[in-house]
């Protein structure tokens, strides 16, 4: 636009101006039969026969026409269709408008596409009864995760760094596969045969792991078309056979993919199936300490209640007045005592300890404590029907002289003395009047 | 201890037998017997937490499909 003499004449009409950035446009072949791809939006077919749309991706848009008759237009293309067109660009002077006039227009089919053999292949599976089949439970503690995701991907980075900060070390193994274009599907089904294999617990013997007990199979986020291998058919058959549970980790939270559906367990995201899967190893130790001193202090109370029992016991044979329980009492003594040094001070808190002290326990005391418990319920009844006070019930009376001494024989008697009569509700004082021995005259 | 166990199965049979010797009313044996088994399930959970710990592994899923296939 070499036009500075005339820039002095006077202002150029816009028409005119419109019209040689219009020329310049349809003279450089850059914009003259263009392969271009894109979406199709606002897509608007006028009675008069011309079709407008605008062609749009991510990065930009452009509007279009298809002149009346100018190609053939696939009945399949539609609103959200993405296409290829081959267009040259012109500016539509009337309007000051660029837009694309096309050629010829071609729909490229992918996601609408896709999207059809996706709600096929989930209707299918519906009607197999394999969406709604039982699912697999996640073993609490997975001894041996087989994670199959993109060989150096971001998504296996955040699920290293998850499980380092859960569970330092836990085993697994890395799958490395493809996880878009055409070599992912079959690539994932085989990680996933792969890691089936591997949950043999022979042949994980052999390469001295133990088996593979639970499948991640994920990546992370990226357009429709990337995430699509999760969507097929042998990928999805591949989970549903899997013996062991599959975790499906793909993309984002509102990624919904078949194999979410199929999956014994859906994480929204790979970083979501490490929190799912992994517990946290500090959390389940806390558990163990929990359950082993809960342990410890409910067993104590119980040893305690028993030493108190034994001990009650104890103290009833010590008010009995026989001698002949002192044996017994010794040797309840004996066991109160060891069980009082087992419970209270040796081991409130070492568990190990316990339990020998326990062994040990259950060897002798379990044994010599019912063969006490025996001897001392025939002590007890003897000692029963041997205390004078039972003979008094049955009306006798025991005499004794002033110093408290027991008289059994006349010969301890004299005439006139006092002494004290024990009935078996009281006493009573009395005077000895007169004594016969047995075999003695009455005079 | 049954081959099936578990840790999530020991976990439960722990939570049972703590809950019976804290109830109490046991005879004496029975609190042996079931002290003797807390303790044992104790060990197994500990020997099942070490029991997860391993290497990393990362393979292609060529190499794995190699070794597999050994």
């Amino acid at each position: 636009m070499s036009r500075g003499s005339e820039l002095t004449t006077g202002p150029i009409p816009v028409g005119q101006f419109v019209n040689l950035v219009r020329n310049t446009l349809r003279n450089d072949k850059i914009f003259q039969n263009q392969v271009i791809t894109g979406e199709i939006t606002q897509w608007k077919q006028y009675p008069n026969g011309h079709t407008y749309f605008t062609l749009r991706d991510s990065d930009g848009q452009i509007s279009a026409v298809i002149w009346k008759g100018r190609c053939h237009i696939d009945p399949i293309i539609e609103e959200g269709s993405v296409v290829v067109v081959i267009a040259n660009l012109d500016l539509y002077a009337k309007a000051g408008k660029i837009q694309l006039v096309v050629n010829k227009i071609e729909p490229v089919n992918k996601l609408g596409l896709l999207e059809e053999q996706k709600k096929l292949l989930i209707e299918a599976l519906r009607n197999e009864g394999l969406l709604d089949r039982p699912r697999m439970t996640l073993p609490m503690i997975p001894k041996h995760i087989a994670i199959i995701t993109g060989t150096g991907s971001a998504a296996l980075a955040d699920m290293n760094r998850l499980i380092e900060n859960r569970w330092p070390g836990l085993r697994r193994t890395i799958i490395g596969v493809t996880v878009q274009g055409e070599n992912a599907p079959n690539e994932i089904v085989r990680a996933i045969l792969a890691a089936g294999k591997l949950s043999n617990p022979t042949i994980a013997m052999k390469l001295d792991l133990p088996p593979v007990d639970l499948i991640i199979v994920g990546r992370g986020g990226g357009a429709p078309e990337d995430l699509w291998a999760f969507n097929l058919e042998p990928v999805v058959r591949a989970i549903i056979a899997s013996n062991i549970p599959v975790v499906s980790a793909v993309g984002h939270e509102s990624d919904l993919l078949v194999s979410d559906l199929v999956a014994d367990i859906r994480a929204s995201t790979p970083s979501n199936a490490i929190e799912r899967c992994v517990p946290e190893y500090d959390y389940q130790q806390q558990l163990s300490i929990h359950f082993s001193e809960r342990l410890d202090e409910a067993t104590n109370r119980l040893f305690l209640d028993w030493r108190n029992r034994i001990q009650l016991i104890q103290s009833r044979l010590l008010n009995a007045p026989l001698k002949g329980v002192y044996n017994a009492n010794q040797h309840i003594s004996n066991l109160s005592s060891r069980l009082s040094n087992a419970v209270i001070g040796k081991f409130s808190n070492a568990r190990k300890k316990l339990q020998f002290l326990c062994n040990t326990m259950q060897l002798s005391m379990q044994k010599s404590l019912a063969n006490e418990t025996t001897k001392l319920a025939v002590i007890e009844s003897s000692l029963n029907s041997a205390h004078p006070r039972n003979v008094l019930e049955r009306g006798y009376s025991m005499i004794t002289d002033g110093t408290g001494e027991l008289v059994s024989k006349t010969k301890d008697l004299a005439k006139g003395q006092q002494v004290i009569l024990a009935l078996s509700d009281g006493s009573a004082k009395a005077t000895i009047d007169e004594i016969k021995k047995i075999g003695e005259n009455n005079e | 201890m049954s081959e099936e166990m578990n840790y999530s199965k020991a976990i439960e049979r722990l939570e049972e037998i703590v809950q019976a010797l804290e109830r109490g009313g046991i005879p004496l044996d029975e609190t042996l017997k079931l002290y003797d088994e807390g303790a044992k399930l104790l060990d197994f959970c500990q020997q099942e937490l070490a029991s997860a710990e391993g290497k990393l592994n990362e393979m292609r899923l060529s190499d794995i499909e190699m070794k597999l296939s050994e």
